[in-house]
C-alpha cells in the first residue's frame, strides 16, 4: 500500500457540493475580496436546526435548540437562525449583543461560560436565562438585580461531577459547574435568593464524545431536579449541552486505512505522514505503540442529530432502565440542547489560492513531496489545530486543469515561520496544483473558521460572504450584509 | 479428581473435535481448544494465576489492591484470585461495553474505573491521555498496587507457553496441529501456544485473527490495537485477518447451536475465521491435516451483545392482547377525551385514572387521586384479559396521550366500553392550569 495515497475525501451534502462546483463564482470572489475567504451558508443552518427538531418531534419533547454562538463569528448565519425557532447560546457580552441585535427576543438566549459583570447585567437586564456554574456567581447575580431592581432572572444550574453507582467513571476534570456532590449548598443559595432568580432547570455540558457519560450526566440531572422539587422550586428544563459531533470525511474506508497507515508510520514500518515524522500523539516505545490518537474521530458512523437521539435513547439504570428521552417526557421536563460544531455541519467552507508550487530541495528526503503555498495562514484554516484531518478540493483556475496523477503535497501559509503549516501531514491531491487554482476546505464552519485568526505581520484575516442559491446558480453577499429578508432573486 | 483449591482446577481443558457434518471441511480435523471451562470461565484464569500467583504472598504482607486494565475475562479471573486472598481488585478500562459483565465483577467484589471518552473539542496538543496518567500513578505509588500489566506481562505468554500449548500436543498424542488459530487481545493465548508448539515443529501455521476496524468484538483487538500491546510480535503469526462482528456471532451460534459448546463472540469469531481460513485450503489436500482454534470464554454473559446486534436471535412469539395487534385504524379511533371535559368528567363520574408513566415521574406529579400502572406492567396486565370491571370507567394518561391512545384502543378492542384517553397527556393537563400534586 506504499505509495498509494491516502486521501481523505470531505464529506458534501448537496448545499456545499454544488457551491464547491460553482468555479467561476468562487473565482471572481477571491479576485475581488482576496484570498483567503470564508463563505457561509446560511440555509443550512435551518436545515440543520431542523434534523435536531425533528428528533425532538419524535420523542415528542419540546424545548430549545440554542445555538452555540461561539463556533462562529458570522453575523449572516445568526441572522438566518433568528428567522427561525431557534435560540441561542452566548458566551460573553459581545456575543450577547450579537444576539440581540440579530433579532432573538430574551426567551430565546442564555447565558453561559464565565460572566464579568457586563455581560451578567445585560443578561439580567434584558430578561434572558442564565447558566449559572456555582454559588458565587448566584450570589453575584443576587446582588446585581437587588441594587438595580431588576426583574428576577431565570437561572438553569449547571452541574457537574456526575457519578454512576457501581462504576466509577473517570471523568477528565471540569472547570465549570457545581459537582452535584455540593447540590446542596447550590440549592440553599438559590433559596436565599429566592426573590431574585428563579431556577428553572439543570444544565450539563460534557466535553466527550462518549454518549454514555452525557447520559449518566443527564440521570444526574433529573435527580437533581427531584431535589430541586422537593424544596418546593418548579423547575422544567434539562439542559444537555452541545458536543453532538460531526462527521467530517466521506468514507469510513478513506479514514481507516489513514489511520492504520500512520500506526505503521510511527511504527517505521512505511515513510512518515507528516511533516518530521510527527505522530500526532502516537509514538513508538522499542516496537510498541505508546501515547494517544491526539485527532478528531474525523468518520464517525452517529453524529450530529442522530448522537443526540442515541443519547435520548439510552436507558436510565437508577430510574428504572427506562430511555431517557421517555423519562424527560414523562417529567413534563423541556429538553434544551445547545449545539454548535454540529449545527455548523456544511454551513461553510474556506477558499485559499495556490502562489507557488515547489519541488523540494532534497526531494528524495520527503518522497519528493511538493511545497504549495497558499494565500492565507495556519490559524484561518484551523482545522488541524482542532485535530480534523481533510483534504481541501482544488478548484482550477482554468477548466479541469491537466490530468496528470495524484500528488503529495504539504501545504504552508504566507508567515515566516515554520510552524505556519496549515497541514502538518502530506495531503494527497488528484492531480497537481497551478499557482491561481483555489483549494477549497470544506466544512470549516464549527470552530475551523475566525475562532483562531489574527492579523499576524499585517496579514489580513480572512473576509467573511453568505452565499446562498439562486435557481441553478449561487448569489452571495458581505457577511454583514445579510439579512433572512435579502431578496434571493431580481431587484433588491 | 479431587482438589484443594479451586486454583488446582485451571488448565487441562479439554480438545474437542467437532463434526465435519458441521464444518464442511472434508480433510482436516477441527479441534476446539475448550478455555471456557476453566474454573471461572475463560482462557484469562491461566494468565491471571500465571502472573498473580507468585505476587499474592507479598501483596497481602502489604495489603495491596490488585490492579489491571482489563475489560472482562481477565477482570474476572483477578478479582476471584484477590477475594480468595483478602485483597481488593480495581479493573481500569474503557472497552467495557457489555453490561452483565460489568454486574459480574461488582458482584465478585472488584472496583471498576471506565476511562472516559474523547474530547469533542480536543487540543491536539494535550498529551496526558488517561492510560498515560494511570500509568503514571502506578508508578509513583510503589507498592501499594498488584498490578499484572497483562498486556506486558511475559507471564502471561508463560501460562500457555507451558500450559495450553503442551495440552494440545499431549491431546494430539504428541502431534502438532498443521494449524493454530486464535484471536488476538493480550496475544498471551496466541504467542504462548504457538511458540510451544513452534518448538516441537516448526512447521505449524499460526493465524492471527482481530476484528474488523470499525467492529467491537468484546476481547479482541482491532489491527490498530494490537500495536499497542507489549507482547504482541506480528512475526508469531504466519497471518493476520479480520473478522466482523456478524461474523463472529453466525460462528458463536454453530458452535452453540450444533455443536453444543456455548462458547461466545471471540470463540465465534475463532471458528468462523479458522473455517474461512481453511476451506480453500481443504480442498488442495488429499490427505489428513489438523488444525486446533481457542473458544475462550462462555456465551452466558454476552446476552446484551447478541441483542443489540442480533435482536431476531432473541425474539419471541407474539402475545394475545398487544399493541402491536393494533390496525392503526383502530388507535386513530381510539376514544379520547380533552382535558376540560375530563375534568368534568372526573367530577361527575369520577372515572378510575390510570397514569401509564414511570413511579419517578408519577411521584413528582400527578393528577389528583390517579393511580400509577407502569405501561409495560400495564401490558402485561392486559395480556391475561381486562384488569377492571367494565362497568368502572377508565381515564388514561400518558405524558402526550399517544401510548394512551393505544392502549385506549386496545382494551376498546377488549370489550371494555368506558375508556378514554387523555388527549395532550399531562402535558396538556399541566399547560391547560389543572392541578397536579405530590402526595
Ligand atoms: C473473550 C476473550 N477472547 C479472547 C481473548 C484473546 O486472548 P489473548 O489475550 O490471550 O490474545 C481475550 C482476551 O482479551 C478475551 O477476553
Amino acid at each position: 500500500m506504499d505509495g498509494r495515497p491516502l486521501f481523505l475525501e470531505p464529506r458534501l451534502e448537496p448545499r456545499l457540493r454544488s457551491l464547491v462546483a460553482a468555479t467561476g463564482t468562487l473565482h471572481s470572489l477571491i479576485d475581488a475580496l482576496g484570498s483567503p475567504l470564508h463563505m457561509v451558508v446560511p440555509d443550512q443552518i435551518a436545515e440543520n436546526l431542523e434534523r435536531f427538531r425533528s428528533v425532538y418531534r419524535a420523542h415528542h419533547l419540546s424545548g430549545q435548540v440554542f445555538y452555540a454562538h461561539k463556533a462562529n463569528r458570522s453575523s449572516a448565519l445568526l441572522r438566518r437562525l433568528a428567522a427561525t425557532d431557534a435560540g441561542v447560546d452566548v458566551a460573553s457580552l459581545g456575543e450577547l449583543q450579537h444576539a440581540l441585535g440579530a433579532g432573538f427576543s430574551a426567551d430565546r438566549i442564555i447565558a453561559t461560560g464565565p460572566k464579568n459583570p457586563e455581560f451578567l447585567w445585560l443578561a439580567a437586564r434584558a430578561g434572558v436565562t442564565v447558566g449559572v456554574d456555582g454559588v458565587a456567581e448566584l450570589d453575584q447575580l443576587g446582588a446585581l438585580v437587588r441594587k438595580h431592581a431588576l426583574a428576577p432572572v431565570r437561572v438553569l444550574l449547571r452541574l457537574s461531577g456526575f457519578e454512576t453507582s457501581g462504576v466509577r467513571v473517570l471523568s477528565r476534570r471540569s472547570r465549570f459547574g457545581t459537582p452535584v456532590r455540593e447540590l446542596e449548598a447550590l440549592l440553599e443559595a438559590v433559596e436565599r435568593h429566592g426573590d431574585a432568580v428563579e431556577a428553572t432547570g439543570a444544565a450539563f455540558h460534557l466535553d466527550t464524545t462518549s454518549v454514555a457519560e452525557k447520559a449518566t450526566a443527564l440521570e444526574g440531572c433529573l435527580a437533581a431536579l427531584e431535589a430541586c422539587r422537593s424544596r418546593g422550586l418548579r423547575p422544567r428544563a434539562v439542559d444537555v449541552g452541545g458536543g453532538f459531533g460531526v462527521s467530517y470525511l466521506a468514507e469510513r474506508e478513506q479514514w481507516e486505512a489513514y489511520t492504520t497507515a500512520l500506526t505503521d508510520a510511527v511504527l517505521g514500518r512505511r515513510p512518515p505522514l507528516a511533516w518530521g515524522g510527527h505522530g500526532y500523539g502516537l509514538r513508538n516505545e522499542s516496537g510498541t505503540l505508546r501515547g494517544a490518537l491526539g485527532l478528531y474521530p474525523a468518520h464517525r458512523p452517529v453524529a450530529g442529530a442522530a448522537y443526540l437521539d442515541e443519547l435520548l435513547a439510552q436507558p436510565a439504570a437508577s430510574l428504572g432502565g427506562r430511555p431517557l428521552a421517555g423519562l424527560l417526557l414523562e417529567h413534563l421536563y423541556d429538553l434544551h440542547t445547545e449545539p454548535g460544531r454540529a449545527l455548523l455541519d456544511q454551513c461553510g467552507l474556506t477558499l485559499a489560492k495556490v502562489l507557488e508550487v515547489r519541488e523540494q530541495e532534497n526531494g528524495t528526503e520527503n518522497g519528493g513531496e511538493l511545497l504549495v503555498r497558499l494565500a492565507a495562514k495556519a490559524d484561518d484554516i484551523a482545522l488541524e489545530d482542532h485535530g480534523v484531518l481533510m483534504d481541501p478540493v482544488v478548484v482550477p483556475r482554468s477548466g479541469a486543469g491537466p490530468g496528470e496523477g495524484p500528488v503529495a503535497v504539504h501545504l504552508f501559509g504566507s508567515l515566516c515561520l515554520e510552524t505556519d503549516l496549515i497541514t502538518r501531514r502530506t495531503v494527497f491531491l488528484p492531480r497537481r496544483p497551478v499557482p491561481g487554482d483555489l483549494l477549497a476546505f470544506a466544512n470549516t464552519a464549527g470552530y475551523a473558521m475566525d475562532f483562531h485568526a489574527t492579523r499576524a505581520q499585517h496579514q489580513p484575516a480572512a473576509r467573511k460572504v453568505a452565499a446562498w442559491q439562486d435557481g441553478d446558480g449561487w448569489r452571495w453577499c458581505l457577511d454583514d450584509q445579510f439579512w433572512p429578508i435579502t431578496p434571493s432573486g431580481g431587484a433588491q | 479428581m479431587r482438589y484443594d483449591s479451586i486454583t488446582e482446577a485451571i488448565g487441562n481443558t479439554p480438545l474437542v473435535r467437532l463434526d465435519p457434518a458441521v464444518h464442511g471441511l472434508r480433510n482436516i480435523d477441527l479441534f476446539a481448544k475448550l478455555e471456557m471451562l476453566n474454573p471461572w470461565g475463560s482462557v484469562k484464569d491461566r494468565a491471571a494465576w500465571s502472573m498473580a500467583g507468585p505476587l499474592l504472598s507479598e501483596a497481602v504482607e502489604h495489603g495491596s489492591q490488585v490492579v489491571e486494565l482489563s475489560s472482562g475475562n481477565t477482570a474476572k479471573a483477578l478479582a476471584v484470585v484477590a477475594g480468595m486472598h483478602g485483597l481488593g481488585f480495581k479493573s481500569v478500562t474503557n472497552r467495557m461495553r457489555v453490561p452483565e459483565i460489568k454486574d459480574l465483577l461488582l458482584l465478585l467484589g472488584a472496583e471498576i474505573e471506565e476511562l472516559p471518552g474523547q474530547s469533542e473539542c480536543l487540543d491536539p496538543t494535550a498529551t496526558d491521555d488517561p492510560l498515560t496518567l494511570f500509568h503514571r500513578t502506578l508508578s509513583a505509588s510503589g507498592s501499594a498496587y498488584l498490578h499484572t500489566d497483562q498486556y506486558f506481562n511475559p507471564r502471561n505468554t508463560e501460562a500457555h507457553l507451558t500450559g495450553t500449548g503442551p495440552e494440545i500436543v499431549k491431546d494430539l498424542d504428541g502431534r502438532v496441529p498443521d494449524w493454530f488459530v486464535a484471536c488476538v487481545g493480550t496475544a498471551g493465548s496466541s504467542t504462548g501456544v504457538a511458540r510451544a508448539l513452534r518448538e516441537e515443529d516448526p512447521s505449524v501455521r499460526v493465524v492471527g485473527l482481530v476484528a474488523a476496524k470499525s467492529d467491537f468484538i468484546p476481547g479482541i483487538r482491532t489491527i490498530d490495537e494490537v500495536q499497542e500491546v507489549g507482547l504482541f510480535d506480528p512475526e508469531t503469526y504466519d497471518t493476520m485477518e479480520s473478522v466482523s462482528a456478524d461474523e463472529a456471532i453466525e460462528g458463536m451460534l454453530t458452535l452453540n447451536r450444533r455443536c453444543g459448546i456455548l462458547g461466545g463472540p471471540t470463540g465465534g469469531a475463532a471458528y468462523f475465521g479458522a473455517v474461512r481460513h481453511l476451506r480453500a485450503l481443504d480442498e488442495e489436500l488429499n490427505e489428513r491435516r489438523t488444525a486446533v482454534f481457542i473458544v475462550c470464554d462462555r456465551v452466558e454473559s454476552y446476552l446484551s451483545y447478541v441483542r443489540q446486534r442480533r435482536p431476531d436471535l432473541l425474539g419471541r412469539p407474539a402475545r394475545k392482547n398487544t399493541l402491536a395487534d393494533l390496525t392503526e385504524a383502530e388507535v386513530s379511533g381510539a376514544p379520547s377525551v380533552t382535558v376540560a371535559d375530563a375534568r368534568r368528567w372526573i367530577d361527575s363520574d369520577r372515572p378510575l385514572v390510570v397514569d401509564l408513566r414511570s413511579p419517578f415521574a408519577y411521584a413528582a406529579l400527578h393528577i389528583d387521586g390517579s393511580v400509577n400502572i407502569v405501561d409495560e406492567l400495564f401490558a402485561e396486565l392486559l395480556r391475561g384479559g381486562l384488569p377492571f370491571s367494565r362497568s368502572r370507567p377508565v381515564l388514561l394518561a400518558c405524558p402526550v396521550g399517544e401510548q394512551s391512545a393505544r392502549y385506549a384502543a386496545l382494551l376498546t378492542r377488549m370489550g371494555h366500553a368506558e375508556v378514554r384517553s387523555l388527549t395532550g397527556g399531562i402535558i396538556a393537563w399541566r399547560d391547560a392550569g389543572a392541578p397536579l400534586v405530590r402526595d
